[in-house]
């Protein structure tokens, strides 16, 4: 019902962040790596797009001051870059990947909390695979979900691992079912 | 804190343009009840008449994507021949909540943009050779979100189904009009009856024809409004549209006559009238589109 009107009304906001489904990581990270042998990787990242209000610029600043005192207090490194399609990327770095997932959701939630929700695009994790390569799991904030991504070179995709990791995950984890869903995110700086 | 959230939610409603949509509409279905009263009291074959009604509108509204592709001639491209085009669509999508639309290239000069497909999942949006010479990457950006918005708010659909009954308007005139033989051959009734039916139809079409335009435009100010909103800048898209209107009007003639069928589709119609014939027009003009992206940045900005 609600959804006919936003039809009707042809409602123009993008839909608010789910960030529940994120924390479903922390235990499947475990059989990533004791059972598929995918080890995490120390560097995550939450990426967001920008918005040209100072509002906003305000919410900014809060988040680095929020990164830089964990960085201080729990020794999480941490960067922050804007790409190409201007969206932000803050970069988390901790050998320990619960303190990585903890804060990445802690940064998130004061994005939401500061009534910017709609910003939030992914949260990016970085595994690497047995033979050495590099394999990401995508938590995109508008469908709680995640989605497998397997980058190999220019404009390329193992679909191959992506299925079989989604597959092997999918009691633990919000995995997207829909595979047109499975979003690339290009240039992943870490 | 003074940066509260509702001050934030409020961007994203607009409760004027939402009240006249709603009104509009109303007015559209009062005007089609009136019109079935007419023809079922009228005693005409209202079943036949809505079948065939059907069909043609469902026709169009199944294969619009395909159709609206095939007459400006636009190409679908995959990732590999426009990379950067399908990253900036996917991460537009993936904010937005829709899953990816196909993305279309259409070569010509006029710098343009269109959507098409009856739903989220077989929707499709094409830009022009044009657009992409004349645009800055992050202004086309805002071009595609406009399209996407459009795609978000099944602007196809809901358009379609506003102007089912004004088509079946148009073609009891058409018939009244080529053949009046086609009813009178039964000598079922008069012709009194098929003039009030003629007649009803006529005003049916008239009326509904100013009120379909009426919606148009305020769904393109939803579509700048959700563009401006899910790329958080709404001076990206007033930059674009600046643009896309001042190549148009140094574009020769011939192009823009060659374009102009799919003037609803497009993110700034092809023909350019003064404000005066806005009421026939299904863009609002650009003045008026620029000044409530104006009126939101400020919004944003908090002055």
């Amino acid at each position: 019902m609600r959804r006919l009107l936003e039809i009707l009304l042809g409602r123009s906001q993008p839909p608010p962040a789910r960030s529940e489904g994120l924390i479903a990581l922390s235990n499947a990270v475990v059989t990533m790596e004791a059972q598929l042998g995918f080890r995490p990787g120390e560097e995550a990242a939450l990426v967001f797009r920008l918005v040209d209000s100072p509002y906003f610029d305000r919410t900014s600043q809060e988040l680095d001051e929020l990164a830089a005192l964990t960085a201080k207090e729990a020794g999480t490194g941490y960067r922050s870059e804007v790409d190409r399609y201007r969206y932000r990327w803050i970069i988390l770095k901790d050998p320990d990947f619960e303190d990585v997932l903890t804060a990445i959701h802690m940064l998130a939630q004061t994005i939401q909390e500061q009534g910017f929700s709609e910003q939030l695009l992914a949260a990016v994790f970085r595994f690497t695979s047995p033979q050495g390569e590099a394999f990401y799991w995508v938590y995109q904030y508008k469908r709680g979900r995640f989605s497998p991504f397997a980058p190999r070179g220019d404009q390329q995709r193992d679909h191959a691992l992506e299925l079989r990791l989604a597959n092997a995950l999918r009691r633990e984890l919000p995995v997207e079912d829909e595979l047109e869903r499975w979003f690339p995110l290009w240039g992943i700086p870490f | 804190m003074t940066y509260s959230m509702r001050r934030v939610t409020k961007w994203s409603s607009d409760p004027g343009l939402a009240t006249r949509m709603l009104l509009v509409m109303g007015l559209l279905a009062l005007v089609y009840l009136g019109f079935i009263a007419v023809l079922v009291s009228s005693g005409v074959d209202t079943v036949a008449v809505l079948v065939i009604a059907v069909l043609m509108a469902g026709v169009q509204y199944l294969f619009s994507d395909t159709i609206a592709l095939a007459s400006v001639g636009a190409k679908v491209v995959e990732p590999r021949q426009e990379p950067e085009l399908h990253a900036m669509v996917e991460r537009l999508a993936a904010l937005a909540d829709v899953p990816k639309p196909k993305v279309a290239v259409v070569d010509t000069p006029v710098p343009n943009a269109f959507a098409a497909g009856r739903s989220p999942r077989a929707a499709v949006v094409a830009v022009t050779t044009g657009l992409l010479r004349t645009l800055e990457p992050r202004e086309v950006e805002a071009v595609l979100a406009h399209e996407i918005a459009h795609v978000r708010n099944r602007d196809v659909m809901v358009m379609t189904i506003a102007s089912f009954f004004a088509v079946v308007a148009q073609l009891v005139v058409r018939w009244l009009t080529w053949g009046g033989s086609w009813s009178s051959g039964r000598g079922r009734r008069g012709g009194s009856g098929l003039v009030v039916i003629y007649l009803a139809s006529l005003v049916v079409w008239l009326i509904s024809f100013f009120l379909i335009r009426a919606l148009s435009r305020y769904r393109e100010f939803a579509a700048d409004r959700g563009a401006a909103l899910l790329t958080g800048s709404p001076s990206l898209l007033m930059s674009a549209l600046l643009k896309i209107s001042g190549v148009m009007q140094r574009i020769p003639d011939r192009d823009l006559r060659e374009v102009s069928e799919l003037n609803a589709f497009f993110i700034l119609p092809a023909i350019k009238g003064s404000s005066f014939f806005e009421l026939f027009s299904t863009h609002p003009s650009l003045e008026r589109r620029l000044e409530r992206l104006r009126a939101l940045a400020r919004e944003m900005e908090g002055v």
